[in-house]
């Protein structure tokens, strides 16, 4: 096996939070509030039980081929030929949504806080530390982010420090958007919670597999959950109209607390959020990138590849992604539906059909 | 910008392939040369200025009717 390293439950749940949230608190508010505006909120909801129902997918699918990532068994189930492609096509999904991270992590530091710093910097710094983390492997990369996850506690205190400025009446009408739009508003959060995903190349290094649908859905719930927070602070202090015109509303929800002329300035919670957060997030698709090239490769080590592959990362942050960022966030869930939910789905279908890996479920029961 | 791109090129074969040839893994020094080979394609052109045709662009035209859907 490439990697010797087991990692249990909670460090897997922990790992998972942190590798779809810190992205996701800033970004996902303002596409939700854009089309689901004073609903926003049902939309989340919507977007989490989509979310459990792709962890059911990808843990049930993960569980029939225990001790193998999603780029081993597709190879089990459709064959060689056609395994090795999807295989390269999960790849270069890990490979885009890291890069877009760092993408997403140097551009929003550049923004808001260091307009002169070249973006490149941030970038290199990211990947550097994430490179070093993934050479470790996977045990180490949980350590880190057990030492960090704390910090994300800080977001549902900032909440309740802003309520002060909260008015409620801001969610009226309820459901008036209608049903259309609250789906729209819905999908880009399902993108983001769907990137549980790459559980499906953590699940053979649980110290106990059986527990994988207990790790996704605690993990999707409380994603879910703190995704709504979030939401719900932008569009109560600022209401729909104004929250959706900016790229970052609960960043500015965030600056705008102020008790007793003391408390003031948290966006530097957002900013720790962030930029810890982003290492392990750009961490966990580093490590899934590199971990399934090895393995579709065939090596014996994955630790080679891996500066080569942060070099190919760093590229394409700049190379895929282009000048307007802004319209690659309203196109990417799309991009995310096909490996998320059509595939994953399509190959249970398969393995159910050819009745493949049902042999060690027997065995287990 | 060029220069500092190679010194890194130049580094990260330093780090690796010793160790690699020492411990005779042929396969891995292959799959790291395509790597490393990918990341200099995709790289030194951006430095130089040169824009590569992007892949995503492809993939919008083929994802275009979901999107219009749900728009």
């Amino acid at each position: 096996m490439l990697e010797h390293g087991k990692i249990d439950s909670k460090q897997a749940i922990l790992l998972m939070i942190s590798m779809i949230l810190p992205t996701a608190i800033l970004i996902v508010p303002a596409i939700t509030l854009k089309y689901a505006k004073q609903d926003a909120w049902l939309s989340l909801i919507l977007a989490t039980l989509v979310g459990l129902l792709i962890a059911w997918l990808v843990v049930s699918l993960s569980l029939r081929f225990p001790g193998k990532t999603i780029i081993e068994y597709t190879e089990e189930i459709l064959g060689r030929v056609l395994g090795k492609i999807v295989g390269f096509l999960y790849i270069y999904t890990f490979m885009r949504i890291g890069s877009g991270v760092c993408r997403e992590f140097g551009f929003f530091l550049v923004t808001a806080m260091m307009p002169e710093t070249p973006m490149i910097v941030f970038i290199i710094i990211a990947i550097v530390i994430s490179a070093y983390a993934v050479r470790n492997g996977l045990e180490v990369l949980c350590r880190f982010n057990q030492l960090f996850i704390p910090v994300t506690g800080l977001l549902v205190i900032a909440f309740l420090l802003s309520t002060t400025n909260m008015k409620l009446t801001r969610l009226l009408p309820v459901f008036d958007t209608g049903l259309l739009s609250i789906a729209q508003g819905a999908v880009s959060p399902i993108a983001w919670l769907g990137e549980i995903l790459t559980l499906a190349m953590i699940i053979p290094y649980l110290t106990k597999p059986k527990e994988a649908y207990r790790v996704a859905v605690i993990s999707v719930l409380l994603s879910g959950f703190i995704l709504m927070i979030n939401t719900m602070e932008s569009l109560l202090i600022f209401g729909p109209d104004l929250a959706n015109h900016w790229l970052y509303p609960t960043y500015n929800a965030v600056r705008v607390v102020s008790i007793a002329n003391f408390l003031e300035r948290l966006d530097a919670v957002i900013l720790m959020v962030w930029i810890l957060g982003g290492f392990i997030k750009i961490g966990v698709f580093y490590y899934a990138f590199v971990l399934g090239s090895a393995q579709w490769m065939g090596l014996k080590d994955y630790r080679p590849l891996v500066l080569p592959a942060g070099l190919i990362m760093g590229a394409s942050s700049y190379f895929l992604f282009g000048i307007n960022i802004v319209e690659y966030y309203s196109h990417l869930p799309y991009h995310l539906i096909l490996p998320e939910v059509v595939i994953p789905l399509l190959l249970l279908i398969v393995a159910l059909a050819k009745g493949k890996g049902k042999k060690s479920e027997d065995e287990a029961t | 910008m060029i220069v500092l791109l190679i010194i890194a090129f130049i580094g990260i074969i330093l780090f690796e392939v010793p160790g690699l040839i020492k411990q005779k893994m042929w396969r891995d020094l292959v799959a790291f040369s395509i790597y490393l080979f990918i990341g200099m394609a995709l790289s030194i052109p951006q430095v130089l200025g040169i824009i590569l045709p992007n892949p995503s662009k492809a993939i919008e035209v083929i994802i275009k009717p979901v999107s219009e859907l749900l728009k």
